[in-house]
C-alpha cells in the first residue's frame, strides 16, 4: 500500500482519503454515505446510464455522475444540495413515467432500489397524462428467469453481467430508444448456470426468479448465513426462509471465494425439500419392499445387525463427502470407536484426493496467474464460481489457460488444448518439470510450446479433479520445480462431492484418521469394500450421503456388491439408486436443517447455520449416528451435539498437526488408470465420463427448479469415427461393455477425439459407471440403434 | 453580393471536381506533394494549431489542440473522419463529398501523416448511397496515383483508408458512438472520459474530424497558418459553410468568413426572405440549437458570439423561420426527431425525450392543457445537462427558446385547441 498515491478531498465537507483512481460513490462509501445509483456496480465497468447518482463538484457547472468520476486532490464534493435534490427528482420522474404500477404484486417490493430511492429522492406523484407506454409483460426468458420489459429500468446490470462476468454475451439490448428491451442475442432461451446471479442485481423486478416468483415478502424472511454444498468451491450464501419454510437463497459475499455470485445449482437446489420425493421417515425392508418404520425400529435392527458385522471384522463405511466436518468426524468416530473398523472411505467417485499433498492453492490465486493449467476437471460443470474466476483472469488479464486431457471441453474462455490419452498425463507432467528444472528437452507433443508458457509465467494455478494420481505426482513435482525457479505456483484439486475434502481431512478415509493422522492398520477402501461384499466377505455396510450405483467407477461391481451384501442401511435425502438396495433407509437431514461447518476445495473450513428445522423423522446424520451407538452401548462415545464434535474434531486435527505435504489416503491397485491404446479398427471405443452440472441422482434430480435444465445422457463422437459407425447426430446408439450397457443417442462433433466416445455421467437412466472398470475406463461396442422404418402410405 | 472568395467550394458546381484529372489540373494534390517533399508531421500539425482551426462538424474544438493529446506511447493511431452529417439543416459535409471528394482525400491523408495514422476510417452516413460510390471511386483513382496506399509519393508515409458506411442513426455523429458503431457494435455513446485521442478505436488513440474540417486542413497548409487566421474574429477564424435553408428565397451552402452578421447571411447570401414576410426565428447551428429572434438579426456568425447569446454556431445548419411558421409545429418537429433518434442509453433522454415529444404533439394537435405548459417550462433543468451526450441536452434548447419569447403562441393552442396561424391561414384563404 505504500506506493499507492493518495488523494485527499471534500466530501459533504469532510475530509477523505482515498486511492488515487477511486470513484467518487466509492469515495463517498468511505464516509459511510450511499450516493444513489442503478447501473453502476462495483464488479463491473462503470457506464453512466441511469444518470442517478448525480453529485455536485465544485468548479464543474453541470451536475456530474459519481459512479464515473474518479477524484482527485482538493476536489469539493456535495451529494446533496438543492440542485442535487432536483437532478435525483427528475431521474426518478423520469423512471417512474412509464413504470408500471405493480408494487402489490411485484416480487421486489421491499426490497426494491426504484421504491427505497423515490421515497428518499423522488416525486410523490406522477405528472404524466396520457397512457403508459407498454412493453412485454411475464417473458419466459428460460428456464430460470422471468422478465418484465416494463419494470425494466434499463440499466443494463443484467446485460453487462453476462457480458463482463458469465462471459456469455448471450443477454443483450435489443430495439431502441425507449423501445428498448432486454432480450437474447438470437432470440432462444438464457440458460446460463448463473442466471440467478441477474436477479439479485437488478434493482427492480424485471428479472424475476420462476422458483421464487410470488411466495414470500421479503420482510416475512428469516436469514441464515450459510454455506453451498453442491460442488466444492463452497459459495457463501443466505437461505432466506418464512415460516419455517426455505424460500430462496441470496448471495452473500466472500470476496475470497465466491466474489459476490452463485451458479444456479446452488442457488435454486432447495425446492426438493417439499417433494413427495423426499425422504420423510425411515424405510425398513419387508417381504422385500422397502415399508415405513420408525426411528427407534429402525435404529434397533441397525444396531443388531451392525453389532454382529462389526465384532467379526467385517462391517464397513462408505460416505462423509456429503456431511459436514462434524458428521465426517462422527463418521470415522462410528467406524473406529464404534463398530471397531478402519473400513470406511469417503470415495463413492472417480476422485482419489480431495486435496493436493503440498503446494495447495487459494482461489484468489487465479486471479492474478499467468498461466492455468487444467486437466480431468472441467470446471464450468463442476466448480462453476471458480471457472467464473478463470474467465475474469483469462479475458481481463490475458491469462492463459491450458487444458490437457483426452477431449476438447466446451469451455467459455479462449484456451490452449493439448490432446493427451489420461494415462499419459503423468509423463507430459515429468517431462515439463525436467524441462523446467533441469533444462532437458521436453517430450511429448506440444511439450515444448507449454514448457516455454511455464518458463515465462510468474504464477501458475493448476486445476485438476483428483482422478490421476500419477498425474497428480507428477504435477506436484511441477511446482516444486516452478517454485523452486522463482515462481508462485499452486494447486487447486476440484473435489467430488462439496465436502470431499473436509471428509478426508475428518479421517473418512481407510489409513488416516482426522488430521491427516497416519493409522497402523488401515482399512478397506472402496473399492476394496466393494469387492470383499461381492465375495461375500462383508456382512453389513453403511452408506452415508453417498450414491455409489451411480457415481462409483464401476458400476458393476457396486450393483453386485449391494445386491450381495447381507445388510445395508443407507441414509440419505432421497431414495437414489443405492438407497434401494438398502434394508434400512434412514432420512437424513439435509444441510439447511442442520448446522455445522464445511471444507472447501482450498481447505477453507467455513461455518453454516440452520435454516429451518427437519420435518419429525427426519434426523441429521449426526443424530442418526449417535442414536446407533447408543444402541451398540457407545454412547460415550458420540453425541449429536454439534459443538461437542467440532471442539473434537479441532482437537485431534490440534494433536496431528497437518502440514504440508499432507498424507494420502490409501490407493487400491484397482484405483491406477489404465494406459489405453487407440483401437485403430475402431470396433472398440474408450469411454471417457463427461460432467455435466445438472447431472446427478441425489436430491437436484428432484428439484423441480432443476428439472427444465436437466441434461439429456448423450454420447459425443468425432464426425470420422460416426462417418465410420454409419450415424448421424441424435441417431440413437448401444454402448455395450463387458459388464453392462447403455443406450443413449449420439453427438457428433470434433470435441471427442478418434476413438473415444465422451458420455454424460451420473444419469440414473443411462449411467454410465456401467460401462467403467474401477480405474474409471471403459471400452465398448458401438450398435447403433435400427432406424425406424417409414410409414408407408 | 457577397464577395468572399470560396476556399473549399470552389469549382463546385463549375467543373467536375471528382474527376481526378479535373482535380489535378486545378491544383489538386499540389498541398500534398508539398508536404511530403518538404514537411514533417510536426510541421503540419504546427501550421494547424497556429491557425486555431475549430471543428467544422459542430463542437467547435480546437483541431490542433484535438490532435496534440495523441499519446507519444507507440501505440496504432487511427484518423477517423466524420461523414455522418444528420443534423437537420445541415448539408455541406453531402455536398463536399459528392461534389469534391478527392479534396476531402487530400486533406485526409496531409491530416493523417500530420497524426501518424497509418489507418484512416471514413464514416459515411448509410444514407448517402451515392456519395459513398462517388466517394470510392475517388478513393480508387487516388490509389491509382499513389495519393493513397502504400509509400504515398515515394515517400516512407502509407496510409489506408478504410470506408465505413452507418446505417441510419444520428447518434452515429457522436464520436464515440461513430467508434462503437466502426467496432461493429451498437451505435452508442461510451463514457468520456477516457476521450478518443488516449482510447478510441479498438482503444486506441484516434481522433475523429469533421469533413468540412479536413478540407480546410489542405488549404491552411497551403496558404499558411496566418491567411486562415486572419479570417474573421481572433478565437473563431476562417471561413464556415452555412447551409442556409427554411423561409429564404435562395437557400443553400454558402461559404462565409465567420463573424458576418446573420443579417448579412440572410439578405446577401440567401437572398433575403419570402416576400411580404418577416422574420420571426432563426436556428443559426443546426436542430440542437437555441433560436434566436428579429431582434437578434444583427448577431455575428462565429462560434463565441453566438455561444454568448446562449446558442450555437454548431455545424452551421441555419433554418430561417418568418411569421408563418408556427413555433409549436417547429418545437414537434424537433422532438420528434430526437425521441427518435435517442439511443435509448440513458434515462433522462430516453424517458424524458419521449414524453417531451408526446407533449408537444398533442399541443399541436390541439389536445393540450395548462399543465402540459407548466410542466414544459420546467423540464429543462432536469433534462438538459443530465445526459451521458450532447443528444439529450439538445432536446430542449429551441423548444425552452421559442416558449420563453412566444408564451402566448403556446397558451394559444391549449385556448384553442389548435393552431391559431393555422386558423388564421384557413380564414385568409
Amino acid at each position: 500500500m505504500s506506493d499507492v498515491k493518495m488523494v485527499k478531498l471534500l466530501i459533504d465537507g469532510q475530509e477523505v482519503t482515498v486511492p488515487d483512481g477511486t470513484l467518487v460513490v466509492e469515495a463517498a462509501k468511505t464516509l459511510g454515505t450511499q450516493v444513489p445509483v442503478y447501473c453502476y456496480h462495483p464488479k463491473m465497468d462503470p457506464v453512466g446510464l441511469c444518470r442517478i447518482c448525480l453529485v455536485e463538484i465544485e468548479k464543474t457547472p453541470k451536475l456530474q455522475i459519481a459512479c464515473s468520476t474518479r477524484v482527485s486532490e482538493g476536489m469539493v464534493v456535495r451529494t446533496m444540495s438543492p440542485k442535487v435534490a432536483e437532478g435525483r427528482r427528475g431521474v426518478l420522474e423520469f423512471l417512474l413515467l412509464n413504470h408500471p404500477l405493480d408494487c402489490p404484486i411485484c416480487d421486489k417490493g421491499g426490497e426494491c432500489d426504484l421504491q427505497d430511492f423515490t421515497m428518499e429522492y423522488g416525486p410523490g406523484a406522477s405528472r404524466l397524462t396520457e397512457p403508459k407506454l407498454h412493453k412485454p409483460k411475464r417473458v419466459d426468458l428460460g428456464p430460470t428467469i422471468v422478465l418484465d420489459e416494463e419494470r425494466c429500468i434499463l440499466c443494463r446490470r443484467c446485460t453487462r453481467f453476462d457480458n463482463e462476468i458469465a462471459q456469455e454475451r448471450n443477454l443483450v439490448v435489443v430495439e431502441r430508444g425507449h423501445s428498448s428491451l432486454i432480450g437474447t442475442i438470437d432470440g432462444g432461451d438464457y440458460a446460463s448456470y448463473f442466471s440467478g446471479n441477474t436477479t439479485e442485481i437488478c434493482p427492480v423486478g424485471a428479472l424475476t426468479s420462476k422458483a421464487y416468483r410470488f411466495r414470500a415478502r421479503p420482510w416475512d424472511l428469516a436469514h441464515a448465513d450459510s454455506v453451498c454444498t453442491q460442488c466444492s468451491v463452497g459459495c457463501n450464501y443466505r437461505v432466506d426462509a418464512r415460516f419455517g419454510n426455505v424460500m430462496r437463497t441470496f448471495t452473500r459475499e466472500n470476496p475470497d471465494v465466491d466474489g459476490g455470485w452463485i451458479c444456479d445449482r446452488g442457488r435454486y437446489t432447495f425446492n426438493y425439500l417439499y417433494e413427495p420425493s423426499r425422504l420423510r421417515e425411515p424405510l425398513v425392508r419387508r417381504d422385500s419392499d422397502l415399508k415405513r418404520a420408525s426411528f427407534a425400529e429402525a435404529v434397533t435392527l441397525t444396531a443388531e445387525k451392525l453389532s454382529k458385522a462389526a465384532a467379526a471384522g467385517r462391517a464397513g463405511i462408505i460416505g462423509g463427502g456429503r456431511l459436514s466436518d462434524e458428521e465426517a468426524y462422527a463418521l470415522q468416530l462410528f467406524a473406529r470407536k464404534v463398530l471397531g473398523t478402519n473400513n470406511i472411505d469417503h470415495r463413492a467417485r472417480l476422485q482419489r484426493y480431495a486435496s493436493p499433498a503440498r503446494f495447495g492453492a487459494q482461489l484468489r490465486d487465479i486471479d492474478d496467474a499467468d498461466l492455468i493449467l487444467m486437466f480431468g476437471a472441467i470446471t464450468p460443470e463442476q466448480a462453476p464460481i471458480l471457472d467464473l474466476r478463470i474467465r475474469r483472469a483469462v479475458a481481463r488479464r490475458g491469462a492463459h489457460l491450458v487444458f490437457v486431457g483426452p477431449f476438447k471441453p466446451a469451455l467459455a474462455v479462449p484456451f490452449h488444448y493439448i490432446e493427451y490419452a489420461a494415462g499419459a498425463i503423468g509423463d507430459l507432467m515429468d517431462s515439463l518439470a525436467d524441462a523446467v528444472g533441469r533444462g532437458s528437452q521436453p517430450q511429448g507433443p506440444f511439450a515444448t510450446d507449454l514448457a516455454g508458457r511455464l518458463q515465462s509465467a510468474a504464477q501458475i494455478v493448476a486445476v485438476h479433479n483428483g482422478r490421476n494420481t500419477v498425474a497428480a505426482g507428477a504435477l506436484e513435482r511441477l511446482m516444486e520445480t516452478m517454485r523452486g525457479a522463482g515462481k508462485r505456483a499452486g494447486i487447486l484439486v476440484v473435489g467430488s462431492q462439496g465436502n470431499a475434502r473436509g471428509a478426508e481431512a475428518a479421517g473418512c478415509v481407510p489409513n488416516l484418521g482426522p488430521g491427516y493422522a497416519p493409522i497402523a492398520q488401515p482399512g478397506l477402501t472402496t473399492a476394496e469394500m466393494l469387492t470383499a461384499a461381492v465375495a461375500g466377505k462383508l456382512d453389513a455396510l453403511y452408506i452415508a450421503g453417498a450414491n455409489p450405483v451411480l457415481t462409483f467407477a464401476d458400476g458393476a461391481l457396486a450393483h453386485a456388491a449391494l445386491e450381495n451384501v447381507p445388510f445395508l442401511v443407507v441414509a440419505d435425502q432421497v431414495l437414489t439408486e443405492t438407497a434401494r438396495y438398502a434394508d434400512v433407509v434412514f432420512a437424513a437431514a439435509s444441510q439447511f436443517e442442520k448446522r455445522g461447518h464445511v471444507t472447501n476445495l482450498e481447505g477453507r473450513r467455513q461455518a453454516f447455520a440452520q435454516a429451518v428445522e427437519a420435518p419429525v423423522g427426519v434426523a441429521t446424520d449426526a443424530a442418526i449416528l449417535s442414536a446407533l451407538a447408543a444402541a451398540l452401548g457407545k454412547r460415550d462415545e458420540l453425541f449429536d451435539d454439534p459443538d461437542w464434535l467440532f471442539s473434537r474434531l479441532e482437537a485431534a486435527e490440534r494433536a496431528a498437526k497437518p502440514a504440508e505435504p499432507l498424507a494420502r489416503p490409501k490407493l487400491d491397485t484397482l484405483a491406477t488408470p489404465q494406459r489405453d491404446a487407440l483401437d485403430v479398427q475402431r470396433k472398440t471405443f474408450t469411454v471417457i465420463p463427461v460432467p455435466k452440472l445438472y447431472a446427478g441422482g441425489g436430491p437436484s434430480m428432484h428439484d423441480p427448479g432443476l428439472a427444465p435444465m436437466r441434461p439429456e445422457p448423450r454420447a459425443s463422437f468425432h464426425e470420422d469415427d460416426a462417418l465410420l459407425l454409419g450415424i448421424a447426430q441424435d441417431r440413437v446408439v448401444t454402448l455395450s461393455g463387458p459388464n453392462g450397457s447403455i443406450t443413449v443417442a449420439a453427438n457428433v462433433g470434433t470435441s471427442a477425439a478418434v476413438g473415444t466416445v465422451l458420455v454424460t455421467a451420473d444419469m440414473p437412466e443411462a449411467p454410465v459407471n456401467r460401462l467403467l472398470d474401477a480405474s474409471g475406463t471403459g471400452r465398448v461396442t458401438v450398435t447403433p440403434a435400427p432406424l425406424r422404418e417409414k410409414a408407408t402410405a | 453580393m457577397p464577395t468572399f472568395e470560396p476556399v473549399i467550394m470552389k469549382g463546385i458546381g463549375e467543373m467536375d471536381l471528382a474527376d481526378i484529372d479535373v482535380y489535378e489540373r486545378g491544383g489538386g494534390f499540389s498541398v500534398l506533394r508539398k508536404v511530403m517533399r518538404e514537411m514533417t508531421p510536426d510541421a503540419v500539425a504546427a501550421v494547424v494549431t497556429e491557425s486555431n482551426l475549430r471543428g467544422r462538424g459542430g463542437a467547435g474544438f480546437p483541431t490542433g489542440r484535438k490532435w496534440s493529446f495523441l499519446p507519444k506511447d507507440g501505440r496504432p493511431r487511427y484518423l477517423v473522419c466524420n461523414c455522418d452529417e444528420a443534423e437537420p439543416g445541415t448539408f455541406k459535409d453531402r455536398m463536399l463529398l459528392e461534389k469534391t471528394p478527392l479534396q476531402l482525400i487530400e486533406g485526409l491523408v496531409i491530416s493523417a501523416y500530420a497524426m501518424g495514422a497509418k489507418q484512416a476510417y471514413t464514416y459515411i452516413r448509410g444514407e448517402f448511397l451515392e456519395g459513398s460510390r462517388i466517394f470510392r471511386r475517388a478513393l480508387a483513382a487516388a490509389h491509382s496515383r499513389n495519393y493513397v496506399g502504400d509509400r504515398i509519393l515515394g515517400s516512407d508515409f502509407s496510409l489506408d483508408i478504410v470506408v465505413h458506411r452507418g446505417s441510419g442513426a444520428y447518434i452515429c455523429g457522436e464520436e464515440t458512438a461513430q467508434l462503437e458503431s466502426i467496432e461493429g457494435r451498437r451505435g452508442e455513446p461510451r463514457l468520456k472520459p477516457p476521450f478518443p485521442a488516449i482510447a478510441g478505436l479498438y482503444g486506441m488513440p484516434t481522433v475523429v474530424n469533421n469533413v468540412e474540417t479536413l478540407c480546410y486542413v489542405k488549404h491552411i497548409v497551403d496558404r499558411g497558418a496566418q491567411w486562415f487566421a486572419k479570417i474573421g474574429p481572433e478565437k473563431s477564424p476562417g471561413p464556415k459553410i452555412m447551409s442556409v435553408s427554411g423561409h429564404v428565397r435562395k437557400p443553400g451552402n454558402y461559404e462565409i468568413p465567420l463573424g458576418i452578421s446573420a443579417r448579412e447571411l440572410i439578405e446577401e447570401y440567401g437572398g433575403g426572405l419570402l416576400p411580404g414576410r418577416t422574420l420571426k426565428a432563426f436556428q443559426p447551428g443546426g436542430a440542437s440549437s437555441a433560436a434566436l429572434f428579429e431582434e437578434d438579426i444583427d448577431v455575428a456568425i462565429d462560434f463565441d458570439s453566438l455561444a454568448a447569446k446562449r446558442t450555437m454556431l454548431g455545424s452551421g445548419g441555419f433554418v430561417v423561420m418568418d411569421d408563418t411558421a408556427c413555433m409549436v409545429n417547429c418545437a414537434r418537429t424537433l422532438t420528434r426527431f430526437f425521441e427518435h433518434e435517442s439511443c435509448g442509453q440513458c434515462t433522462p433522454c430516453r424517458e424524458g425525450g419521449q414524453w417531451v415529444a408526446r407533449m408537444v404533439a398533442r399541443l399541436e394537435a390541439g389536445e393540450g392543457s395548462e399543465e402540459d405548459l407548466r410542466v414544459l417550462n420546467v423540464i429543462n433543468n432536469t433534462i438538459t445537462g443530465t445526459n451521458l451526450c450532447p443528444l439529450g441536452d439538445s432536446i430542449m434548447p429551441f423548444l425552452a427558446s421559442v416558449l420563453k419569447r412566444f408564451p402566448d403562441e403556446f397558451a394559444a393552442h391549449v385556448a384553442h385547441g389548435g393552431c391559431p396561424l393555422k386558423r388564421m391561414a384557413a380564414v385568409v384563404a
